[in-house]
């Protein structure tokens, strides 16, 4: 998928914005895992990052839950079906989550849907 | 002799409860997901079992996820296990240059004394190195924990192995009861051409009291439901083929269907029954099998006493809770795995709280994203397997008090054996029928 971004610096934004980082799995090894479908070595997957597309802080929310490896993997699953596993599941996924997803101004699916 | 004695024989009756609501993929909606979701759950689900189970087993050493294994720092890991098998068959070997490595003739068996084990839980996996853990035991799909310590290769070294153990089993109330019989049938195969229809009509007959004397009859009566487990059609590989067929074949597709359906409205008419399909009947391939059409029994379902169940199959009578299915899941361990008997691979089953841990490895079963429907929570007393080559069973005994009487179905259309299981004390005892006319 070719790089068509507007500036090279959103496509190279470092992490440190994003206050909804996964804290609670900072004990693990950062490895960029989920880089392949890029194929980039930058620091952060590009997956995270938008390709032209405007995101939002609430997109960007939206992204790191579906990037965290806690409530499961995130193909094939909506959003909110994906919440409400996790809360059926005892994970208590955040209630700030299910509250952006019914607001309805959001992406329901995950952000690989279309792409894998 | 009076045509019409005095006393009419009264069948004994039970309550029956269903529990396969589990098993039914009705409300299911497949929205493109992986497997991927169901090994999701499958982990989670038995993991916060394993958890709960540590501190009773070794509660002094610290749990931690496969990246955040040390060298050296002994630890608990909790995870899925993968089997690497060299003879397992490969979609990609029909692609490969090379034709001669992977021999003509399927082995019924694909284990290899190089086979080794992979732990793998969200955040990676590892290989699994010493000997507690034996490859020929488990198989893919397995959620164990492990104690022991990563060595200097990369690999973890195991030197404990924690399974879940026999869930609990739900304590039956303790009242005498009477003597009350179920009986096990499975495999009739009706439509191959080796198939003995007089057996099954003996098997008939008898259950519905019009063998034998008062005495026998007696017996007859006792016998409150039967269980058909899998495999009750065959219909000739010729006709499945793929070509359009004429009519003169299109009848012969349904004969098996119709014969069945007579026998089963003989039965149905006398006592419940439930019908599971098996990997030879016209029912989905993938687990949970779901029932089979009704319209496939038009004689049969119009009484209430005809259930058509899913395979895997649970249920209660008179409290006493039945698990058991057609063989699928055994017959994937026998070709992952050895035992010295198929006891051995039930006892298993229950001892990893899974019914079918190959799948979706090797066995093919739906892509459930929120839950794995195999996994037992509540040990049955019942634990039975159809379609198998003998009858064995034993009586196995948990470490919590639970009882569970385990059951292999043989085939009855070459064995002739049913099953007979007394709900009053669990004991079983085969049914054989013979149509051989010594001279």
């Amino acid at each position: 998928m070719a790089t068509t971004s507007k500036n090279m610096n959103v496509f190279y934004r470092q992490k440190k914005n994003s206050s909804a980082s996964t804290g609670k799995k900072s004990t693990k090894s950062p490895s960029p895992k989920h880089a392949a479908t890029f194929g980039s070595d930058i620091t952060q997957p590009p997956a995270l990052v938008s390709h032209g597309d405007d995101f939002d802080e609430q997109e960007q929310v939206l992204r790191q839950f579906d990037m965290n490896m806690a409530y499961g993997p995130c193909v094939g699953i909506t959003r909110l079906d994906r919440w409400e596993r996790a809360q059926r599941m005892g994970l208590n996924p955040p209630k700030e989550i299910e509250s952006l997803l019914r607001g309805g101004k959001v992406k329901l699916e995950s952000l690989f849907d279309g792409r894998v | 002799m009076e045509v019409d004695s005095q006393e009419q024989l009264q069948r004994k009756q039970s309550t029956y409860l269903s529990l396969d609501e589990n098993f039914e993929i009705q409300k299911e909606v497949y929205r493109g997901q992986q497997y991927s979701q169901i090994y999701f759950a499958r982990l989670h689900m038995m993991r916060t079992l394993l958890y709960s189970l540590v501190p009773n087993w070794k509660s002094h050493l610290p749990v931690c996820t496969v990246l955040e294994l040390k060298e050296g720092k002994e630890c608990i890991i909790f995870g899925t296990l993968y089997k690497h098998m060299k003879l397992k068959p490969c979609i990609l070997d029909e692609y490969s240059k090379e034709r001669s490595v992977a021999p003509l003739i399927k082995p019924h068996n694909f284990m290899h004394q190089d086979d080794y084990l992979v732990l793998e839980d969200e955040s990676g996996r590892v290989k699994l190195g010493g000997t507690k853990l034996s490859p020929s035991v488990y198989v893919t799909g397995v959620v164990v924990a492990l104690h022991g310590k990563e060595t200097s290769a990369g690999a973890f070294f195991v030197e404990d192995v924690l399974e879940a153990g026999l869930p609990p089993q739900i304590k039956r109330p303790l009242k005498s009861r009477e003597d009350k019989y179920v009986v096990f049938v499975s495999g009739l195969s009706i439509g191959r051409s080796s198939s003995n229809p007089l057996q099954f009509q003996l098997l008939v007959d008898h259950i519905t009291g019009h063998l034998g004397d008062e005495e026998e009859q007696g017996l007859a009566a006792e016998i409150v439901h039967l269980v058909i487990v899998g495999n009750s059609v065959e219909i000739s590989r010729g006709l499945l083929n793929g070509q359009n067929l004429a009519s003169k074949d299109q009848s012969r597709l349904c004969e098996p269907f119709k014969e069945l359906d007579i026998l089963l409205t003989q039965i149905a008419a006398s006592l419940p029954l439930d019908i599971m399909p098996g990997s030879s009947d016209p029912a989905n391939f993938a687990l949970p099998q779901q029932p089979l059409n009704r319209c496939l029994f038009p004689g049969s379902t119009t009484y209430n006493t005809f259930r058509s169940c899913t395979n895997p199959h649970c249920f209660e009578l008179d409290s006493i809770r039945f698990l058991g299915t057609s063989g699928q899941n055994i017959d994937d361990l026998t070709k992952y795995s050895e035992a010295k008997d198929k006891l051995d691979f039930l006892e298993r089953t229950l001892r990893w709280r899974h019914l079918a841990p190959t799948a979706p490895n090797t066995l093919g079963c739906y892509p459930f994203t929120d839950r794995d429907p195999f996994l037992i929570d509540s040990c049955p007393d019942v634990y039975f397997v159809g379609n198998q080559e003998k009858y064995e069973t034993c009586l196995l005994k948990g470490l919590e008090g639970q009882l569970v009487r385990l059951i292999c179905i043989p085939r009855f259309c070459e064995t002739g054996v049913a099953v007979v299981l007394n709900m009053r004390n669990l004991e079983c005892h085969a049914l054989t029928f013979g149509t051989q006319i010594s001279s």
